[in-house]
């Protein structure tokens, strides 16, 4: 790993979020015919925060104050893991997706325990909701990991995101991962249609009734990791669909893994438009497509390994 | 072995001065003093064996039925001793702090500090013992002397029926084994473990059944579900310190006789390896379903003890699968993971319970909806139990973590021969992912409704200070939970040796190297991980600083209460209503139907027992349900023909079986 692709990775890592959140609002914003914010209102957004004074709650500890903050360090932890730029990631080890997903765990621990300090029951009821969705998302997860791991015989992200529809067996695992991973994404980034970002109708949301109370630099802390999450989510998927891979010299196969995110924020909030929120009781359903897509890609690896033995 | 005999010596020598002497404290004393020099004097010989050096060995002759007491400790025997003898001693001195509101009120504490003293005693027997009768002697003392130790509160009937509970349940194990056993004995007319050995290792028949019957004794010991239904009642109604030690030390020893007869054992059958899997994801999976509704917070802890014995059986499973595919990469993930999850388990589990102890010590309850609020008035406590916490949902950087991610390896390997067998690992890999994530959801609940937001009854009265022997024996088990999180592989030393035992010496090597390969950049990581949310913490709380204080944000509303939070139930209610079949709910209530009702109504909701509540049914009505049975069947000829179906594959089965 040289230092200039670390830097690369870490540039990546700071400054994608902001577009993709942007990309998304934009796309969403020309669906219903208004011109929308700047690209990079979320850096605004943050920079203003910073300098504001927070609002903290009488009831709260300090628990309230820090676990913004946690939340945040577990998106940066996360992003060094992922290969955002369809390369081996600044750390990246074997069964590193592992430690992937349990560091994304603590985030929505520190998530949850910031809205329970509140004393609020929306927060309650968000963080409620919040720990139930993972709960069942998390097996979808190992399983399509699980999955890739046995058909590309690799143990590392990097590696097993390399899997591409070479046959049959590998095109219905390849299929299905792409779309279990857009759903784990789409749960635990709060998209549509499992949250709405942007409704303040506090008892139909996830992510954002959990910071009501939050404000000044600790709401930026939480809007800039909610971002960071987005990001390194869709960046799976990108290495997933990135047709360079191993083909091209690695600053284009970067550039085109950025280029396929941004794509994907587009495509995100295109379905942000058309697709309507469903209602909280179907949300375990949606979840359970990514448990049976899952577990088509895990089943497919059966047939893989039949027809070499 | 001289320096184990001298322990247990100066161990028995303390239980009989904490009974004889005057004074509690001189009691606490004698038993203090005499435990730590049971650890100073055993640490040594025991951190060698650890290490890899020669086992310790010493042989007795005695009177006619054991004929000579043979004692070995190898390193098994030296992984399960060298923390379990320090976490006992731990307990003692949380015990004297803990019980210090009843000798001011004359309580004779003797028997209680003489009982730790007895349940050391017993790990020493049961650890090292060659022979079965020498075994049992050790394994009857540490249930013998856990009941005592529950049955503390005995002017309670509800703790006098726990203590039963237990009791009966533990002996009921106990009768298992003697069965195993004697079938053992009647093949080899010696209660030396050595010579079942030679009867383990061949494959036949005996062995299958001797393994079951193993399996199901030290099943019940270790509260495996569907066997551990009378430990969430003994942990609720136990002193904190006796619950703590019971999960996280005592019970260790059914995994400790598990392992000890798989080393006899040497190949076991697929099944068998098969069997500790599926039995192990079960206890997990049922665990942790149940720690999601309890209100009582030590009823919680314990059902997080069937849950953590599961994962530390999962591993043990693979392992054993490992070793009748010959695939020593499996061999050693499975044991090694799975013997650090029980230490590992014991570091977050005792600390747990002496924070619940704390809560309960200070506020005379630990029903979660009525506690709300605790971090501000028990800081050290609360603070305390939420790193126990992160560390029990297996979150990096702490300890529960680094025991998962080697079951995980294995698990995620695809290590085995067959594809479904490389299928059937990664579900149970994905089983793993679920159980890790609901416990989180359950220590989330327990913890930020006991500790965070604003109290929900005004009529629990939060007493002082934490005592300090209290807080010192807490502050040791966390500071072990960071630096085994922190330092992965400098803790899996204590695992490795043991974990060799079970694979050819010549592979035991290079596994090792696997294992530290494999967590090096995990220790890498999670120090990152720990520094990084230090860095980013800190910068945030001194952003943070120029607060205004305000009420929480009601949505408008403007007279909210401290009732109106999201309670324990409330909070799991979604996810229970998901697992019903398996969370059966108790519902007392009266509610009015009026428009304006003219009498307050009241509800009240309890998640009970499956496993107890369905005993009792068939217990209770029985007769009733095998009558409604036997009526429905000439009426509904389909039943018939089901019933006919069943009875028809028992009698091929028995019939192949028999001319097997």
């Amino acid at each position: 790993m040289s230092t200039g692709s670390v830097l690369a990775h870490a540039l990546v890592l700071v400054a994608l979020p902001t577009f993709v959140v942007g990309l998304v609002n934009r796309t969403k914003a020309l669906w219903s015919g208004r011109r929308g914010q700047p690209l990079a209102q979320l850096a605004y957004d943050v920079v203003r925060l910073l300098r504001k004074q927070s609002v903290v709650s009488t009831v709260t500890t300090p628990v309230f104050r820090l676990t913004p903050w946690v939340g945040l360090a577990t998106a940066l932890a996360s992003g060094v893991l992922v290969p955002v730029l369809a390369r081996p990631a600044p750390l990246a080890f074997a069964f590193d997706f592992v430690f992937f997903a349990y560091v994304w765990g603590l985030g929505r621990v520190a998530l949850m325990l910031g809205a329970l300090d509140t004393g609020s029951s929306f927060e309650g009821m968000g963080a409620s909701r919040e720990a139930f969705f993972s709960a069942i998302l998390e097996p979808a997860f190992f399983v399509v990991v699980g999955a890739a791991c046995l058909l590309t015989g690799e143990r590392s992200f990097a590696s097993i995101l390399a899997l591409r529809p070479t046959d049959p067996i590998h095109a219905v695992a390849w299929v299905a991962s792409i779309v279990t991973l857009l759903v784990v994404v789409q749960v635990e980034s709060a998209r549509m249609p499992v949250d709405d970002p942007t409704t303040h109708l506090e008892l139909t949301m996830v992510h954002e009734v959990m910071v009501l109370d939050h404000s000044g630099p600790d709401l930026a802390a939480l809007q800039a990791a909610a971002a960071i999450k987005l990001t390194v989510g869709l960046t799976l998927v990108a290495c997933l669909l990135n047709p360079l891979v191993g083909r091209s010299s690695g600053a284009v196969v970067a550039a085109v893994n950025v280029a396929v995110t941004l794509g994907l924020a587009a495509a995100l909030g295109t379905v942000e438009s058309l697709v309507a929120r469903l209602k909280l009781r179907a949300v375990p359903q949606y979840i359970v497509v990514a448990l049976v897509a899952a577990g088509v890609a895990l089943l497919a690896t059966t047939f893989h390994a039949g027809g070499e033995g | 072995m001289l320096p184990l005999v001298l322990s247990s010596i100066a161990l028995a020598v303390g239980a009989l001065l904490a009974l004889l002497l005057p004074r509690n404290g001189w009691r606490a004393a004698a038993a203090i003093g005499t435990q730590l020099a049971a650890c100073a004097l055993s640490a040594g010989p025991l951190v060698r064996v650890l290490r890899g050096g020669a086992p310790l060995e010493g042989a007795w002759p005695w009177a006619y039925p054991v004929e000579v007491v043979a004692l070995r400790v190898d390193s098994l025997s030296a992984f399960f001793l060298v923390w379990s003898l320090p976490m006992t001693l731990l307990g003692t001195v949380y015990a004297v702090g803990y019980l210090d509101p009843y000798f001011k009120r004359g309580r004779n504490g003797g028997p209680q500090f003489a009982l730790l003293n007895m349940t050391s005693l017993a790990f020493l027997v049961i650890y090292s013992a060659q022979n079965a009768l020498v075994f049992l002697l050790g394994w009857e003392i540490a249930a013998v002397a856990a009941w005592l130790m529950v049955i503390w509160d005995y002017r309670s009937q509800k703790v006098r029926f726990a203590g039963f509970n237990y009791l009966v349940s533990t002996h009921i194990g106990l009768f298992v084994l003697v069965a195993a056993f004697m079938l053992l004995y009647a093949q080899t007319g010696s209660m030396d473990f050595r010579t079942f050995a030679t009867v383990l290792a061949k494959p036949a028949r005996i062995r299958g059944v001797a393994f079951m019957l193993l399996g199901v004794s030290f099943a019940l010991k270790s509260a495996f579900f569907p066997f551990h239904s009378w430990l969430p009642r003994a942990h609720s109604a136990a002193p904190a310190h006796v619950s703590a030690l019971m999960s996280g030390v005592i019970h260790k020893a059914g995994l400790f006789a598990f392992l000890r007869f798989v080393l006899f054992i040497g190949k076991p059958e697929e099944w068998m390896g098969w069997t500790v899997l599926v039995f192990g994801a079960t206890s997990a999976f049922f665990g942790v379903l149940y720690t999601s509704v309890q209100r009582d917070l030590k009823r919680l802890l314990g059902y997080s003890s069937t849950e953590n014995v599961g994962i530390a059986a999962m591993g043990f499973g693979v392992g054993c699968l490992g070793l009748t595919w010959g695939v020593p990469s499996l061999v050693v993930a499975g044991f090694a993971g799975g013997l650090l999850h029980i230490f590992n388990h014991a570091l977050f589990k005792c600390l747990l319970f002496y924070a619940a102890g704390a809560v309960y010590r200070a506020t005379h309850t630990v029903d979660l909806e009525r506690l709300g609020g605790l971090l501000r008035r028990l800081p050290g406590a609360g603070w305390l139990f939420l790193l126990g916490g992160i560390a029990i949902s297996a979150l990096p950087p702490l300890n529960g973590f680094v025991s998962e991610v080697i079951i995980y390896s294995g698990l995620l390997s695809g290590s085995a021969p067959s594809p479904s067998a490389r299928v059937a690992l990664v579900c149970a890999a994905a089983l793993l992912a679920f159980v890790g994530a609901v416990s989180a959801l359950s220590i989330v609940r327990a913890f930020g409704v006991a500790f965070l937001g604003a109290p929900r009854d005004a009529s629990v009265k939060v007493a002082g200070p934490t005592p300090r022997s209290m807080t010192a024996s807490m502050l040791v088990h966390a500071a072990a939970v960071v630096l085994v999180g922190a330092f992965p592989v400098a803790s899996l030393a204590i695992a490795t040796v043991p974990a060799a035992l079970f694979s050819a010496p010549a592979a035991a090597a290079a596994n090792e190297g696997g294992l530290v390969a494999l967590l090096t950049p995990v220790q890498t990581a999670a120090q990152a991980l720990l520094a990084l949310s230090v860095v980013i913490g800190g910068v945030g709380w001194l952003l943070g600083r120029r607060s205004r204080k305000h009420v929480t944000w009601g949505c408008g509303y403007t007279a909210p209460n401290t009732r109106m939070q999201y309670s324990a139930s409330s909070f799991s209610a979604q996810f229970a209503a998901v697992f019903e079949g398996f969370l059966p709910q108790l519902r007392r209530e009266r509610l009015s139907k009026d428009v304006f009702p003219a009498q307050a109504g009241h509800l009240q909701t309890h998640h009970i027992d499956a496993v107890e509540r369905r005993t009792f049914e068939v217990l209770g009505q029985g007769e009733e349900m095998i009558t409604r049975t036997s009526e429905r069947i000439p009426e509904q000829p389909r039943f018939a023909f089901a019933a006919g179906l069943v009875a028809l594959v028992i009698a091929v089965g028995l019939l192949i079986g028999a001319a097997r």
